[in-house]
């Protein structure tokens, strides 16, 4: 990192004006050229500019403080104890508030991603914003971590069109650095799970493709059970089950191998969805059970089976059962308030509890007037045509035509917006 | 002239609906099927990412 990058950083990071570090050095124009590496500055001038910054100047610990960044940029990638993470944080940040060293702006860029993993979404956005500023000065490897953690806040934030925005640019960026076979995987991986959620079903088969021939070669299990998943559900969605479900089976064995339970809940959840989606409803209940019942994960994974439950019971019209779990749903949504989805769940148990209990103008004012409009504030077509649908059926049996032919109109609406994506 | 002023015009219009087409896809379709993450390699012991 040139010198000029380096002192503007510093002096951003600090809140400090250019005329206030040049007081009494230099002048604020010939700060400016120094910043913007159209001049080089004086040994000297530099010093007393580091001086005034509070760092130091010395070559010995900048190789040492490389090793830990190097350390700790891994950290971000690998599983990692959440306070190991932190507390390596902490110890870079005091060292390179005092030490120049070249590693700096890779470390202020890997902060993005190292409050996307904490959750701490806010400060990687005032990140994002800090680094605007400087990012003119960027190199290539800059550039693309710069972007891939860009995409990563998109991601974060379910605006997965900017992701993949963000990620085509980082992987444009691959031609002119040099990066290990993994770190190109992740990449892949990662645009593999953005075409997944876009729809995007045959470059979403192609990335995974790309990414688990080299996570086979690294041995990285788990990530190539993470690719299987994706191939799976892309299979099922262009109606090749047995294609599907054989990547679902290879991820499951790779999960048991490692002993990862979240890999094989994953795999039950949407070996679950496959086979409600071709009828088998005593399979799919069999592996939603089999996540719902699991306390060792997280709620939003447990809240996900248990309203697939829910609705599988209630297509078999077994409504005892479907009782019995949204008693079961209740339970987990009182323990995840915070949740993001805390309102869809809150909704979609609501909507069957009144269903089952043939709650007509409850069901019809909670769907009418809330859910359907939460939904299509929240742009979530999938369960927008499943919840028009469910309504337009509705009414239909209540011989309300007029209402039933409203609600099936938007489900096809919104079907042919899904297809023409 | 007025050709060259209709052609802006027109070109503008296209490419703004395209790019208005291009922001108004869903942000997420996802019903009961759920992808990995991107950011966890997924272990119990680990950060829930």
């Amino acid at each position: 990192m040139e010198i000029g990058s380096f002192i503007k950083l510093q002096r951003v990071k600090q809140g400090m004006t250019q005329e206030e570090l040049a007081d009494g050095i230099v002048s604020m124009s010939y700060l400016s050229k120094i910043e913007n590496q159209r001049t080089e500055a004086s040994p000297e001038v530099i010093s007393m500019l580091c001086t005034r910054l509070g760092i130091e100047l010395d070559g010995e610990k900048d190789i040492t403080i490389k090793e830990k960044c190097e350390n700790w940029f891994n950290m971000l990638f690998e599983v990692n104890d959440k306070e190991e993470i932190i507390e390596a944080y902490k110890e870079l940040s005091e060292l390179l508030a005092i030490v120049r060293s070249d590693s700096l702006m890779m470390f202020e860029i890997h902060k993005i991603r190292y409050f996307l993993i904490l959750g701490e979404y806010d400060n990687a956005l005032e990140q994002i914003n800090k680094l605007n500023e400087v990012s003119g000065s960027f190199d290539s490897l800059h550039l693309f971590y710069w972007y891939k953690f860009k995409g990563n806040y998109s991601t974060a934030n379910n605006e997965f069109n900017q992701a993949m925005r963000m990620y085509k640019v980082a992987e444009d960026k691959l031609n002119q650095i040099k990066l290990k076979d993994e770190q190109v995987a992740d990449l892949q991986y990662t645009i593999a799970v953005t075409h997944s959620k876009l729809r995007n079903t045959l470059e979403s088969i192609e990335y995974s493709n790309k990414a688990i021939d080299t996570f086979q070669r690294e041995y990285n299990f788990i990530r190539c059970a993470q690719c299987h998943i994706l191939l799976g559900i892309s299979y099922r969605r262009i109606k090749m089950y047995e294609k599907a479900i054989k990547h679902y089976n290879l991820a499951r064995r790779l999960g048991e191998l490692n002993k990862n339970k979240q890999v094989i809940q994953l795999t039950n959840q949407n070996l679950g969805y496959l086979y409600s989606s071709i009828g088998d409803s005593k399979e799919a209940i069999k592996h939603f059970v089999e996540v719902v019942e699991d306390e060792m994960l997280q709620i939003n994974e447990r809240l996900l089976g248990i309203t697939n439950l829910i609705k599988e019971y209630y297509k078999i019209h077994n409504f005892e059962k479907a009782h019995q779990a949204i008693e079961k749903a209740n339970e987990l949504l009182e323990l995840s308030k915070e949740n993001v989805n805390y309102s869809l769940y809150n909704y979609i148990i609501h909507t069957f509890k009144f269903a089952i209990n043939e709650q007509s103008d409850q069901f019809i004012s909670l769907v009418k007037e809330e859910f359907i409009p939460y939904l299509q504030k929240r742009k979530d077509y999938g369960n927008l045509i499943e919840y028009s649908n469910m309504l337009a059926k509705h009414f239909e049996k209540l011989g309300r035509y007029k209402d039933s032919v409203k609600y099936y109109k938007l489900a096809n609406l919104t079907y042919e917006e899904v297809v023409n994506l | 002239m007025k050709k060259m002023i209709a052609a802006v015009a027109l070109g503008t219009l296209l490419v703004g609906g395209f790019l208005f087409t291009q922001d108004n896809q869903p942000t997420d379709l996802a019903t009961g099927e759920s992808e990995p993450s991107v950011f966890s390699k997924m272990s119990l012991t680990s950060l829930k990412f």
